[in-house]
């Protein structure tokens, strides 16, 4: 019976979180259409709503090929590796108070563990395909997360050391109910890291290195077709919803909000990651793509240095306040 | 001379990232602006005097046929040659005009043919959406042009003022053109005096190859 119930809710999650992804990818390009003053899609459905859905049938249908010298079962596992590692994940996030599908005490560093595995199904999909732009952009993608996972998990500290807990839960009810005690002021050094972190590790404008369409045409994803090319993109998309939730329960204070919602207790929780997807477009519209040795620069001698400061200004400040 | 490429920046512009802040603005402020974009299938655009579209001969009212004389001056005067008339002149000297024909996918839409023609019988009208999966479907001929013309009279209420209201009087004198485009057809272009828009083998026509082969070498 218990099992039955928790599938049933990793059902329903799953369904939201797709339908998520779908119209997502329908409000990137909208945005982004207005931002650059066009319109986006328009004619499938009233403004171009149905658009998501054709896109995923169309997809669906469309033929899967496989290159002859690529390595058959490692082509067609990377997708799955991406896409499953970025779900799992959402499996500890506490979307209100008592509602996470694993409220594991470890769970922060789960997500950690899932994002990097992640960048493995993008390095192995750019190895398996056997083109030298999957390749290049394998490449690109291993680089950039080991230089971004450090800074990401050391911005991270400062919120441990606050909350002292990695239980995601733990993390939001420190932080108080109030509007204006959450993490994103203590933290703001962190958050800066985390949040330029947050961009590399989900491979998004302006860090899109691995997948740089001017240069490696599709950089690791060039060689995959239909439902695999639809995969990696939901696992994108998922990867920044994961990422967005991270950044809202670790720096601005999860499901809290100024008032509480009956009801629907997510709301707030909603609100902030929708903020924070909106976030990623509007950069995205923005930015041109990093070089790839500013890239390493802002990683290593930016970044990095900068979240161990944020840890030792943490430490320092929790000494003087006891 | 030393050019600054990247402007001075203070230590706080460099914190804050000025200029990425500027950009964001400044993409924000377009988001709510309206669009510039036109939604073309459904929505048309302007169409402009002069604008050279689908070729049409003009259908005139009386004979209910082609008001083209037959002058070759459209043939002529055409640079690449895509015009093809056949015509015959009957015992009074009086020329009708049998087939002509233009094969559009070859057109470079100069609309010389249209200001050179002396009675304003050919025209280039204001339709543009005539692509086909079928060569043949645009290469029009006679009864094809007095279609096209007909049916751009029908889809837009205009009349035969719309033609050619740009050199008054009709029929600019083609010495007056540019020599590129006076330049003389070559023979091999022609069939008894008439252009034709391939270069015509007359050789391979009435003789068998080997002999063909031989005036090669």
């Amino acid at each position: 019976m218990q099992i039955l119930i928790i599938i049933l809710q990793i059902a329903v999650l799953l369904a939201i979180v797709l339908l998520h992804v779908a119209y997502v990818t329908y409000f990137e390009r909208k945005i982004i259409g207005h931002m650059q003053v066009r319109m986006g899609p328009m004619l499938v459905g009233w403004h171009g709503l149905l658009q998501p859905i054709a896109d995923g049938i169309k997809s669906f249908f469309k033929e899967d090929i496989i290159p002859e010298q690529a390595d058959k079962p490692l082509f067609m596992a990377a997708p799955v590796i991406c896409l499953v590692t970025m779900l799992a994940s959402l499996a500890v996030l506490p979307f209100a108070k008592g509602w996470a599908l694993a409220d594991i005490n470890i769970g922060l560093l789960f997500i950690f563990a899932m994002s990097s595995l992640a960048s493995y199904g993008v390095i192995l999909a750019g190895w398996a395909s056997n083109s030298k732009y999957t390749f290049l952009g394998g490449l690109r993608s291993m680089a950039q997360v080991i230089s971004y996972e450090i800074p990401m998990g050391m911005s991270l500290i400062g919120v441990m050391m606050l909350a002292g807990s990695l239980n995601l839960t733990e993390i939001v009810e420190a932080q108080g109910t109030s509007l204006f005690s959450i993490y994103l002021f203590p933290q703001i050094i962190g958050f800066f890291v985390f949040f330029v972190a947050m961009l590399a590790e989900t491979n998004r404008v302006p860090f899109d290195l691995p997948e740089a369409e001017t240069e490696l045409v599709s950089g690791y994803i060039t060689e995959y077709s239909g439902m695999r090319y639809a995969m990696f993109f939901m696992a994108e998309y998922i990867g920044m919803m994961v990422m967005a939730s991270i950044g809202t329960v670790c720096f601005l204070g999860g499901w809290n909000g100024p008032f509480a919602i009956p009801f629907f207790p997510p709301f707030w929780f909603i609100l902030k990651v929708y903020g924070f997807l909106f976030l990623f477009i509007w950069i995205r519209a923005t930015l041109p793509r990093y070089r790839y040795d500013q890239l390493m620069a802002l990683g290593w001698k930016l970044l990095i240095p900068l979240s161990l400061l944020n840890v030792v200004l943490t430490g320092l400040f929790k000494i003087l306040a006891n | 001379m030393k050019v600054q490429y990247k402007p001075k920046r203070n230590l706080l512009e460099t914190i804050f990232q000025v200029e990425i802040l500027q950009g964001m603005a400044l993409t924000l402020r377009k988001l709510f602006s309206p669009p510039i974009t036109r939604q073309y299938p459904l929505e048309k655009p302007p169409m402009y005097p002069g604008f050279r579209g689908q070729h049409a001969l003009v259908r005139d009212a009386v004979t209910n046929d082609s008001k083209c004389i037959g002058c070759m001056r459209c043939a002529t005067v055409c640079p690449s040659r895509c015009i093809h008339i056949q015509y015959h002149d009957d015992e009074n000297g009086k020329r009708y005009v049998d087939e002509y024909s233009i094969e559009a996918l070859r057109c470079v839409f100069c609309a010389y043919c249209v200001e050179v023609c002396p009675v304003g019988a050919i025209t280039m009208t204001e339709v543009f959406e005539y692509s086909d999966y079928d060569r043949d479907a645009i290469y029009f001929n006679k009864g094809a042009l007095l279609e096209n013309w007909d049916k751009f009279i029908e889809g837009t209420g205009y009349d035969e003022s719309y033609v050619n209201p740009f050199w008054r009087p009709r029929g600019v004198n083609a010495s007056t053109l540019p020599a590129a485009q006076r330049k003389s057809v070559p023979a091999d272009w022609t069939i008894e005096g008439q252009f034709v828009g391939t270069k015509v083998r007359q050789e391979q026509e009435t003789e068998d190859m080997a002999p063909m082969e031989e005036s090669n070498v």
